[in-house]
This record gives structure tokens, C-alpha cells and sequence, in this order.
């Protein structure tokens, strides 16, 4: 939260972004003592289809840095999509997959399509009370191509490791909550944030989601909402 | 006498009042801001509708527990 408390990340976040926050998990208070609870940013376009996400509380520093590149992005992929007709989702998945190389190291293949998905009536999927299909975590692309014979998987759920990714190769890389984010954006990125949240809070977070305050229409708690007078008026002379 | 036993109680009734967080609206123009530096937009699907109007991205940021109660955050 301090990230977003510094003047300069608000003033940024303020003029390019239009925001917004959601209660997906909670958190317990032990003998007054907070246990668990996280935060994972979003940066979406307009449509709900996210471009970038930062997992976890970062330094101010981080939080401008990754605001500036999905901006930056952005501009440089409407320009790319006019000139050479790659689709949006493509350039961004691919960028994903670059500054994972960079900064990470790592090497994945972006995915640049996406398989069909059911429909949400479909009789051979399972629906909560509420009749949403239930949120499965994403799987994340592998790691210097793919593992056909699941041995990493098999050897990762052996282990119990959460910090280790394993590659094909056998060999175990420790990647942090941002390289994991890229390893997931560059297949999921542009996919709208219902289906990315309870990967990111769950796979990476290591927080389970609480699906109730999502379901919730408004989450804000309407008794401590604080209402300006005087804008509230200036609307309404408007009006 | 009786006037200063007065203050004294009204001094003790606002003190012992609840004390609301500091920044949780700007100064400026109101809005609330939840103790960042950030303005906050309603809704998701709100904030969707307002960016696609001022041709502007959409940030939401997903937290556990009580956003809106810097204690529970």
C-alpha cells in the first residue's frame, strides 16, 4: 500500500488510469495480530482485459517502473498493430515473454492464441450455488519449451517447492512473484481478469480466494462512505 | 467552575469519539482516496465505463480484507 500512498505513483496512476478495488480474500486476526491477506494490482484496458499485473505489496519505485511500461506498451503496440496487423494480444504476450528472458532469464513461448473455452451453460461443467462455473488456476506456460511427459509436475508436487519452477530440463529455477506474473502474461495476457485473478492470488499469492466479495455487486461498505457535500451539490446544480 | 467542568467533559466526549483515518478523502476535491494518493472510482465495471469514455486504462487492484479501513488492509 505504500507504493500507492507516494505522490508521484498517484499522479501518474491518476492520469492514465481510471481505478478501482475489489475484496477477493480475507485474512484472519489472531489475538490481534493480522495473519495472511495480500494485493495484487491490475492493468487493464478499458474492456476488463488485463495488460500487466503486479502480485504482491512493492516499493513505489516498482509500481511506477511497471504503470510506465503498460503505458509505454500500450502506445507501442497500437502503433505495431496499425503498421503490421499483429494482434494486440500477440505483441503484448510476446513482450511478457521478453522481459522474462531479460530479467529473469527464462525463456517461454508466448502464446499468441487462445484455446476455446466452454460456454458458462455448458452441462459438463461444474457451477457454484451462485451458477458461475468455478474458477480454475491457469496453467502456466513451461519453462524452455514444453514438459510432454510431466515430469517436472510430477517432481514440483513431490517437493511441495512453491518457489522453484521446474524447466524440461529437469534443472529448478526460483523465480519471484513478477517473473511468475510474466511467465503468466505471456499466455493469459489480454484475458479478461475474472479468469487471471485466482491464478495470480492463488498460484503465485499463495492466498486462497474468497469468491464471495467478488459476487458482491458493490463492494464498498455503503455506511462508511463518505459523501462531499460540495461536490454532491455542484452535481446536482448541474444537473 | 461549572464552565470548566463543561469543557473538560466536552474536551473528554471528543477526544473519546472514533477516530476516523486521516486522509480518507482529498482535500482537494473531495474524493475518497483510502490513505493513497490514488482516486478511487467506483466500481470496476464503473471504472471501465468512465476510462472508455476518457479514452484512459483501468487499474484495479485486488486486496484482502477491508480496503476501505486502513486497519484492515
Amino acid at each position: 500500500m505504500n507504493a500507492l500512498a507516494n505522490p508521484e505513483v498517484g499522479a501518474f496512476i491518476n492520469k492514465h488510469f481510471v481505478s478501482s478495488f475489489q475484496k477477493v480474500a480475507t485474512f484472519q486476526i489472531v489475538n490481534g495480530q493480522k495473519q495472511g491477506g495480500n494485493v495484487a494490482s491490475y492493468f487493464c484496458a478499458p474492456d476488463g482485459r488485463v495488460l500487466h499485473c503486479v502480485a504482491g505489496p512493492v516499493d513505489a519505485g516498482t509500481m511506477l517502473r511497471e504503470a510506465k511500461w503498460v503505458v509505454d506498451s500500450v502506445k507501442k503496440a497500437m502503433e505495431e498493430n496499425r503498421k503490421t496487423e499483429v494482434p494486440f494480444k500477440a505483441l503484448f504476450r510476446r513482450w511478457h515473454a521478453e522481459r522474462l528472458r531479460q530479467e529473469f532469464g527464462l525463456v517461454v513461448e508466448p502464446a499468441t492464441f487462445d484455446a476455446p473455452t466452454p460456454r458458462e451453460d455448458d452441462p459438463l461443467s461444474y457451477n457454484d450455488p451462485s451458477g458461475r462455473p468455478v474458477i480454475q488456476p491457469l496453467v502456466l506456460p513451461p519453462i524452455d519449451g514444453p514438459d510432454v511427459q510431466f515430469r517436472a509436475m510430477a517432481k514440483e508436487a513431490a517437493a511441495g517447492a512453491a518457489d522453484a519452477v521446474a524447466c524440461r530440463k529437469g534443472g529448478r529455477w526460483s523465480l519471484g512473484n513478477q517473473g511468475r506474473v510474466h511467465q503468466l502474461m505471456a499466455a493469459y495476457s489480454m484475458t479478461k481478469i475474472e479468469k487471471v485473478y485466482a491464478t495470480v492470488f492463488e498460484s503465485i499469492l499463495g492466498e486462497r480466494v474468497s469468491t464471495k466479495p467478488v459476487i458482491t455487486i458493490n463492494p464498498r461498505d455503503g455506511e462508511r462512505r463518505v459523501v462531499c457535500l460540495t461536490c454532491e451539490s455542484k452535481a446536482h446544480a448541474q444537473e | 467552575m461549572s464552565k470548566s467542568i463543561l469543557a473538560l467533559f466536552l474536551t473528554a466526549l471528543v477526544s473519546a469519539s472514533p477516530v476516523r483515518a486521516a486522509d480518507e478523502s482529498c482535500g482537494k476535491c473531495g474524493k475518497q482516496s483510502y490513505g493513497t494518493s490514488v482516486v478511487w472510482s467506483g466500481t470496476p465495471s464503473e471504472a471501465a465505463a468512465k476510462a472508455k469514455a476518457e479514452e484512459k486504462l483501468v487499474f484495479v487492484l485486488h486486496v484482502s480484507g477491508h480496503f476501505e479501513d486502513p486497519k484492515f488492509t
